[in-house]
């Protein structure tokens, strides 16, 4: 390259500069993201071919005069205006940079106009065979080399005399394929930069909208699980009864339940479904609906457990199993009937020995096996006595330490604080449970039924 | 959660170590299903190394003696820890599965 062609180089590329200053500005601008979009409305159309044909008039204006020929990027404007808008924008743009050029006179005015008013066509041609997309960046180069090549051969062909026209193409032909190459690479690169933008914009926000979806799903899960807990503790005459739910997430697989059954007898449950999350509050409202149908004004309590044993194996609820203990409370004779499938033994602290005893009758988990025999156990409660229904969450608290809160802890605790009211004790084991935790964050949900007969 | 398997007599028995957790339970199934696959369906579970299950833990053991007794196999278990051994007794589980005192008695019964 001779120190001519270097100068002018020097000098085109600055002109460039200005242009993509010019273009970043535009990318800020809504219509610009807006036809990126594929938005290619009349207003938007117009917009674009006043601007890029505005800075293919500066291409233009900016060029430098060589033996009367204009080293320039006007044919820039409308190249990327095709490459992003299509032909209608591009030969706008292409015309307005065009017929400006046309009035500059001189002897390749009009190979020169000509060209422009093709680049921007042409481009537009590519961006519809794209099938409406930007080509990219080393297609966009490509075709800007190709189209300056293509320019220069019309110069050729139309401006006469011949020999001046060969001596400004020698001289321009370098330089001005290398300024619109270099300006095509900055202006497709913003543009890929700008699409990618957009892009992960719209995934990021889609991922929001999913995210803010599933915690809305959660909260009517949580209160329709919530409405699946009784609302209210029934009043048993000569008994006092409280009890709590806290599940370890949104969502949990505890329930507890009281059954009207006759005018003397309430069916008293707790359970805890396997699992966690949606899965387990599915199906512990499945269990829990089922047990109360079936247990309405039903006095059976073996044989009813059985039953609802083997509707739940009816359906293959894949490997989910239920830990029910359920017992029907006669408040005239004061005897608590009741079935043990799987679950932790309630504790029943009698009165008159201040002894605990372990409620269980050996029945094996709901869910488990078809056909399974669950025996039933009777057992008197004495003025005084005093029964813990709870949950695993409340043995198997963790700490720290990883040590677990355990049985023995919960039969001391009640031992220790058998004459709080029943709210209070329920309170006082959800307090010392949480205490033992210290912030060790809850894994299990948490349920406690506690009931004590009037001494 | 370390396992580590031996076949012995057609029965293959799997040795686990380690908290059978939520966790821990799903490393667990994919080991069972393994050799399941590998059309095994005789597997004794030496608990030794287990000293702690949850739920999770019990819900593993129970499908995958189900899907075993579905194929004309089983999974019997051994060398339960008393802490183990209790929360089986708890979810009358150990009406369901065979339970041995060693390896050697649970391989023999087969």
């Amino acid at each position: 390259m001779d120190p001519l062609s270097i100068t002018l180089f020097t000098d085109l590329v600055e002109k460039v500069c200005v242009i993509i200053v010019i273009a970043y500005l535009l990318s800020r601008f809504k219509y610009f993201t807006e036809v990126l979009e594929g938005k290619l409305t009349i207003k938007n159309q117009i917009i674009f071919i006043l601007i890029f044909g505005a800075i293919s008039i500066y291409g233009s204006y900016s060029g430098v005069n060589i033996f009367g020929a204009i080293a320039n990027v006007r044919d820039l404007g409308p190249m990327v205006a095709g490459l992003i808008g299509g032909p209608v924008v591009g030969l706008g743009a292409g015309l307005i940079g065009g017929l400006h050029r046309l009035t500059m006179g001189g002897f390749t005015c009009v190979p020169c106009s000509l060209s422009t008013v093709l680049a921007g066509l042409f481009a537009g041609i590519i961006y519809l065979a794209n099938k409406k997309r930007f080509i990219g960046i080393w297609g966009a180069v490509l075709f800007s080399i190709l189209m300056e090549t293509f320019h220069m051969m019309l110069a050729l062909i139309l401006a006469s005399p011949f020999a001046q026209a060969l001596a400004v193409v020698e001289n321009l032909f370098v330089p001005m394929i290398l300024a619109n190459a270099v300006g095509m690479f900055i202006f497709a690169f913003m543009i890929t930069n700008l699409i990618k933008e957009r892009q992960t914009k719209k995934e990021r926000d889609k991922l929001h909208a999913q995210l803010e979806r599933k915690k809305k799903e959660l909260e009517i899960a949580h209160q329709i699980q919530e409405s699946f807990l009784p609302h209210t503790i029934p009043y048993i005459e000569n008994y006092q009864l409280a009890a709590s739910s806290i599940p370890a997430q949104e969502v949990g697989g505890d329930f507890y339940d009281f059954i009207p059954i006759s005018g003397k007898q309430t069916g008293l449950t707790i359970g805890d479904v396997s699992g966690k999350g949606i899965p387990a509050a599915l199906f512990m409202a499945f269990s829990r609906t089922l047990l109360r149908a079936k247990a309405c004004r039903n006095p059976g309590v073996g044989r009813m457990i059985e039953s609802v044993n083997n509707f739940i194996n009816e359906e293959p609820h894949s490997d989910m199993f239920v830990t029910l203990f359920y017992g029907v409370l006669d408040d005239e004779n004061n005897k608590l009937t009741f079935v043990n499938a799987g679950h932790n033994p309630p504790l029943l602290w009698k009165n008159e020995t201040k002894d605990i005893i372990k409620l269980s009758t050996g029945g094996v988990v709901l869910g488990a096996m078809k056909g399974l025999k669950m025996d039933e156990k009777t057992i008197n409660i004495d003025p005084g006595d005093l029964l813990v229904l709870y949950t695993d969450g409340v043995t198997e608290a963790v700490n720290k330490q990883e040590a677990q809160f355990g049985e023995e802890h919960l039969i001391k605790l009640i031992q220790k604080n058998h004459n709080l009211q029943v709210e209070d004790l329920k309170n006082k084991i959800i307090d010392e449970v949480y205490d033992f935790a210290s912030g060790t964050p809850q894994a299990d949900d948490i349920t406690l039924l506690v009931l004590r007969r009037n001494g | 959660m370390e396992m580590t398997g031996k076949s012995v007599n057609n029965v293959e028995v799997v040795f686990l170590n380690g908290r059978l957790d939520a966790y821990n339970s799903n490393l667990v199934e994919g080991k069972f299903n393994e050799i399941i696959d590998s059309g095994k369906v005789q597997i004794v579970a030496d608990l030794s190394g287990v000293d702690y299950i949850s739920s999770s833990g019990l819900r593993v053991m129970l499908s995958s003696l189900k899907k075993l007794n579905k194929m004309g196999g089983t999974l019997k278990l051994s060398c339960l820890q008393h802490y183990v051994l209790e929360v089986f007794e708890i979810a009358g589980f150990t009406q369901l599965f065979q339970i041995y005192d060693s390896d050697k008695e649970a391989i023999a019964s087969f």
